[in-house]
């Protein structure tokens, strides 16, 4: 009972937008959203008004709304839009407002490098699967999505852990005063967030790569070249000669 | 002119993007002109006449009846996506100039600045990130048509595009290594501090080379126009536009070519940077209007050279344009950051550079000539024995 006092508002909305999409989904015969965008709608507002709002400049404040409210609707629109091409495109632009959102937090370079891996490559090799795999137009089985209530309620109890995990005690704002002094009032408001070297240059962001880092990218690189090395294995036809 | 330095700073800015809007998109019909009288000159024909004296007017006629033809959408499109298609492909080439240094920044008059975002240490990564996007344009094109010979254009540009994005990025890390950031003002002024022979031009050749190939494919002009080849495929992706979103791929087309040469001035020729006249330290009066036309100049000379280079070479075939990005600009282009890297690491001279990139070529050259070579020799057996060494038998 305590538990639902504190956080009943919380799950009311988590689970008013997961009906919300729910109903959002295409499914095999159309009918109308009405339903399912004011559930979506009446959820969003009840966490909005939860969580806190961002306080700083109003130019930061209003291109952070802009940014987030874009990559939320884009978000929603790619899982519920009907043609794969759409749904391509929308995540394309979920890709854009989050690295909005990234620039905003001065990760600049983080931001481009999203743009030029996901927006400007790995999406255009799915649109150039969906083009090869769909000319003779879509087929019924790609026009609605399956396991809408599976879906819907794992990805939003991660969702929800997430968000307990954000609003709990556990990230005490530990940051000594004379470090917050000196980077940007975005960033100093983020709880999670341990900058080093926090002046936003790439110089910092290579030596915090290449020096603290070390291990985990030279892992991460080795993982890549092994699964390139392995596609590359697996993909030719060998009784048709190449390789 | 404002006593508010926001407001100061807000108009000088928007002014620029005006000029910037103004000055490209002039530019872009004249080039149109001039890519005609080229075309002209070196098939031996005369070109363009008939519109003002000499056809300069001709521009101008050809963009009014671009904005009162019939605007025609095909039934059978996918029409949001279709008229998207060409406002994507200009948006996001005009996007990347707003970081490339058009003038001397440090001498701009107070109403106006040079560069639209001053500072900007992403430079480089910015201009790659927003190009990158503009595949879209021609994908979506080419998919809302609904078109075979587009959708085959827009497949080819989609392949093409991302893998000549790797060596464009590629090639320039090493300059980006030689002057420790991606700031295009800073590279511009390091190189016009050390004079002629600061160019990067200098120590960078084969880089420069790579720089500017990839940067050709990226802009889908022949001899790599394999996305709207007219021989094969009528007008690739954009066979079914008309009027003036037909236009507008071409404004975003000629745009890439500007921007492109922009760079290849700045990053590799010194950028404004010419000797006597056109010094770091030369402060006098109008100093500035040289430094313009200097750069102008260079920018003009390499988009004269793109426009040969046209009627010169003919087209890739689509597996030698695949091959030519990832078996050899990318390992050239890896070689030479590591040769870079090398230098700068055990601090020998910078012209060693200039050697190791000419014996990089040279040896590119020699494995190059190697295996063609034996690929022909493999067609005469092929030929003599009517049977395809590639196929084992059974």
């Amino acid at each position: 009972m305590n538990w639902l006092q504190q956080n009943g508002w919380q799950a009311a909305a988590l689970v008013l937008m997961a009906l919300g999409i729910c109903a959002l989904m295409p499914r095999a015969r159309t009918r109308s959203r009405t339903l399912g965008l004011l559930l979506a709608f009446a959820g969003t507002a009840i966490a909005l008004w939860l969580l806190p709002t961002p306080a700083g400049l109003i130019a930061h404040s209003v291109l952070f709304w802009l940014f987030a409210a874009s990559a939320i609707l884009c978000g929603v629109l790619m899982i519920t839009s009907r043609n794969p091409v759409y749904a391509a495109l929308w995540f394309a632009l979920v890709t854009l407002a989050t690295c909005g959102l990234f620039l905003l937090q001065q990760a600049a370079f983080l931001a481009a490098a999203t743009i030029i891996v996901y927006a400007g490559a790995i999406i255009v090799t799915f649109l150039f699967v969906i083009m090869l795999a769909q000319q003779a137009g879509a087929t019924a089985y790609d026009q609605h999505s399956h396991h809408v209530v599976l879906a819907s309620v794992g990805a939003f109890v991660l969702f929800g852990a997430l968000l307990a995990t954000l609003r709990s005690d556990a990230w005490p704002a530990a940051r000594p005063p004379e470090e917050a002094a000196v980077i940007e009032p975005a960033l100093a408001q983020n709880g999670l967030s341990r900058t080093h070297g926090a002046d936003g240059k790439m110089q910092s962001l290579g030596r915090s790569l290449f020096g603290d880092y070390l291990y985990a990218v030279e892992l991460a690189g080795t993982v890549l070249l092994v699964a390139s090395i392995g596609a590359i294995a697996i993909a030719p036809r060998r009784s048709q000669g190449t390789l | 002119m404002f006593d508010d330095p926001g407001l100061n700073s807000l108009a000088v800015t928007l002014l620029t993007i005006v000029a910037v809007l103004g000055g490209i998109l002039g530019t872009c019909t004249y080039l149109i002109l001039l890519e005609r009288k080229l075309s002209a000159w070196m098939q031996d024909r005369v070109g363009p006449n008939r519109v003002g004296p000499f056809g300069v007017l001709q521009p101008i006629a050809d963009g009014i009846k671009f904005l009162l033809k019939e605007d025609v959408i095909p039934d059978h499109v996918d029409k949001v996506l279709y008229i998207v298609a060409p406002t994507i492909s200009v948006f996001t080439t005009m996007l990347a100039f707003s970081v490339v240094p058009f003038g001397p920044v440090d001498q701009a008059p107070e109403w106006l600045r040079f560069i639209i975002a001053p500072n900007m240490d992403l430079g480089l990564v910015f201009i790659f990130a927003v190009t990158s996007l503009a595949v879209y344009g021609i994908i979506l094109g080419g998919w809302a048509s609904n078109n075979k010979y587009s959708a085959l254009g827009s497949l080819r540009a989609s392949a093409q595009v991302v893998s000549y994005e790797i060596p464009l990025g590629m090639s320039i890390l090493g300059i980006a290594l030689l002057h420790g950031t991606m700031n295009l003002e800073t590279m511009l002024t390091d190189q016009a501090a050390s004079g002629v022979m600061g160019w990067n031009i200098w120590y960078q050749p084969l880089a420069g080379l790579i720089f500017f190939t990839a940067a050709l494919a990226e802009s889908n002009r022949l001899p790599f126009d394999l996305a709207e080849c007219e021989q094969e495929l009528v007008g690739g992706f954009h066979t079914e536009y008309s009027s003036m979103k037909f236009a507008l791929f071409f404004i975003g087309e000629y745009t890439h070519v500007i921007t492109t040469s922009f760079l290849v001035s700045v990053l590799f020729f010194g950028g404004w940077h010419f000797p006597y006249i056109a010094e770091a330290s030369s402060a006098y009066a109008g100093a500035w209007a040289v430094k313009l036309l200097v750069l102008a100049a260079k920018v003009l000379l390499c988009i004269v050279l793109v426009m040969l280079l046209r009627w010169t070479i003919p087209r890739f075939r689509f597996d030698q344009l695949m091959g030519l990005a990832w078996k050899v600009l990318i390992p050239l282009a890896l070689a030479n950051v590591v040769l870079v890297m090398c230098v700068l690491q055990f601090g020998w001279s910078h012209w060693w550079l200039t050697a190791g990139s000419v014996l990089l070529f040279i040896a590119a050259g020699v494995i190059g000539v190697n295996a063609s070579r034996s690929e022909i020799m493999g067609r005469h057996q092929v030929r003599a024995t009517g049977f395809s060494p590639a196929v084992p038998p059974g």
